[in-house]
């Protein structure tokens, strides 16, 4: 599998050359809001979108403490 | 699901039927906005019994004032009786008492403009609506609040939208 940028699309073929369909863009809003990440964040439960920021935080928290660590 | 610390804290205050509603960061992101945030916001009532009973759960918690945390001090019922904003440091990490937001709405106020939502393990806790969290943000006017309101308002959006994937 190998991807290609042509202009704005991303384009994947496997490795018979078929061509897949591309990918669609990231859908931002005007303001720069990437929907995309809202939409993915609307499709998880309440006790998900809470799990999932815990990770984030506790990955966060640790790499300040490694980085501060030199 | 693996017990983290801002669930821990949410639950300790929630079983030990503290009456508070959750806002600030964590609420915007159980609403489904995709934000970053290390503490825990709370609105919570000023009622006598409810005064005692959040003074007892903060005890167990090991709350201490965030200021200077290695002096230790702790909340004590007429702090939070005063209704300001405490910002604590507990065993499951930051955790800030607010007895009101935006333009002096207490836990009254807002208790008919939240939901309750279950956060995992069967605990359920008061969660502030995103359009009131939006309100609240614009009363506040600060940069903090500003640089998240366009997320907020296009998470608003997304959820009136009609969706079938939505939990």
């Amino acid at each position: 599998m190998f991807g290609l940028f042509r202009g704005y699309a991303y384009i994947m073929a496997d490795s018979d050359g078929r061509v897949e369909e591309p990918a669609p863009l990231p859908d931002y809003s005007e303001d720069g809001v990437d929907l995309t990440l809202i939409r993915w964040m609307l499709s998880l439960t309440p006790a998900e979108r809470l799990q999932f920021l815990e990770e984030w935080a506790d990955d966060m928290l640790a790499n300040r403490e490694l980085n501060a660590r030199g | 699901m693996p017990e983290g610390r801002l669930f821990s804290a949410l639950r300790a205050l929630a079983e030990s039927g503290v009456e508070f509603i959750v806002v600030g960061g964590v609420a915007a992101v159980l609403n489904g906005a995709p934000i970053a945030t290390y503490d825990v916001d709370l609105v919570y009532s000023r009622r006598p019994a409810n005064i005692e009973a959040l003074a007892g759960v903060l005890a167990r918690m090991d709350a201490v004032f965030r200021a200077q945390p290695e002096r230790r001090l702790q909340p004590a019922a007429s702090h939070l009786a005063a209704g300001g904003h405490l910002n604590l440091l507990t065993r499951y990490g930051p955790l800030d008492l607010l007895g009101t937001i935006g333009r002096s709405l207490g836990y009254e106020e807002l208790r008919s403009h939240s939901a309750e939502f279950e956060i995992g393990g069967g605990v359920r806790v008061c969660v502030l609506d995103l359009e009131t969290l939006i309100e609240v943000k614009e009363q506040l006017g600060g940069e903090k609040d500003i640089a998240v309101l366009p997320v907020l308002r296009r998470t608003l959006s997304e959820i009136r939208k009609p969706r079938t994937s939505q939990k």
